[in-house]
């Protein structure tokens, strides 16, 4: 019994979650926004930049084992 | 969003659920419960299903605030306060001019205060002499009262990480529209600028545009004390070129606010 979803799966899903969150962060505004939908926008913003630098680490472990096989 | 209090019996508590602490945690359950299937049946759809619920379930609950209170409470609950000053300030029928003064004056540096003079010439109180605990005193004739932005200018220092002790008078000019427009989100838009003595800040619709309006109302409590922004931002500016202020103006224009102070001793 195992999760089935490979290392490269979850590269391509940080991918996906780090480019929507990164656009929400900068789209979102607490003046342009619904008045309704309130959130720390810093928080955010933290959150968006960590799922950006843990792709980027997949991608370095990805470019680093491709010259290890060299 | 977890709402605790207690009850009247002993020892027990009970838990008040916000709608949206359901739907997050609806979202964490189903994304658990979503990923142990896919781990029995081998599913990778179920796999990522699961994964993204509990992401965005305790993604929600990072960035969701503790907690928010309309602006007209805030307004509201501010004007007791000013009324009382105003009234201390009418039945001190000699008041002519509100100084915010340097950190000089003060056994606490940090702190800020403002002395409200009974003459008409620009007579400063003796170096320390705010210190003392009589709120009013004689020579010169005035008072020391708390500035009602002290703690907004605290919040202002807290958000860039320094004192305006410091810093001078170029780094508030450059940071404080960043701060008042991007980091606290008090104005859509800021300017600030310097012409020898005097410093004119101009805001775009800011948040306290309602607790303004209504100090405009007290004309001496506005005159001397300044409303809530203008009052921190005189606070700021005693601090950063630790020089007594005083607010010359304030207007509204629309949604557009100009405040003018005036640095003495230039």
């Amino acid at each position: 019994m195992q999760i089935p979803l490979t290392f490269w799966d979850i590269s391509e899903w940080l991918a996906v979650m780090s480019i929507i969150l990164l656009i929400a962060s900068q789209l979102a505004s607490a003046y342009k926004g619904a008045s309704t939908a309130l959130f720390n926008k810093k928080r955010l913003r933290i959150a968006s930049l960590t799922m950006g630098i843990l792709f980027l680490a997949t991608v370095a472990f990805h470019i680093y084992q491709i010259t290890k096989n060299i | 969003m977890f709402k605790t209090r207690k009850s009247k019996q002993k020892g027990t508590y009970i838990v008040r659920i916000t709608s949206t602490c359901f739907l997050i945690s609806t979202m964490i359950a189903l994304g658990a419960v979503s990923l142990a299937f896919s781990a029995f049946s081998s599913s990778s759809v179920l796999a990522f299903i699961g994964l993204s619920l509990t992401f965005w379930g305790v993604l929600l609950l990072y960035i969701a605030p503790k907690r928010h209170v309309p602006l007209e409470m805030l307004t509201v609950a501010s004007l007791s306060t000013l009324r009382n000053m105003e009234k201390l300030l009418t039945s001190m029928s000699q008041c002519e001019k509100g100084i915010y003064l340097p950190p000089e004056y003060m056994h606490d540096v940090e702190s800020s205060i403002v002395f409200v003079s009974f003459n008409e010439q620009t007579l400063l109180p003796g170096t320390r002499q705010a210190d003392k605990e009589e709120m009013c005193i004689k020579n010169p004739k005035g008072m020391f009262l708390t500035p009602p932005g002290l703690e907004l200018s605290t919040l202002f220092e807290k958000q860039l990480g320094t004192s305006f002790l410091a810093v001078g008078l170029d780094f508030l000019r450059e940071k404080l529209p960043d701060l008042l427009t991007n980091n606290l989100e008090i104005a859509e838009g800021a300017e600030v600028s310097v012409d020898n003595s005097i410093v004119k800040v101009q805001l775009e619709n800011h948040i306290f545009q309602a607790l303004c309006k209504e100090t405009r109302k007290l004309p001496n409590t506005h005159k001397f004390l300044g409303c809530l922004l203008s009052s921190a931002i005189a606070c700021a500016l005693a601090k950063a070129t630790r020089k007594p202020i005083i607010i010359m103006e304030e207007t509204q224009d629309g949604e557009t606010t100009k405040i003018q102070y005036r640095m003495l001793g230039e």
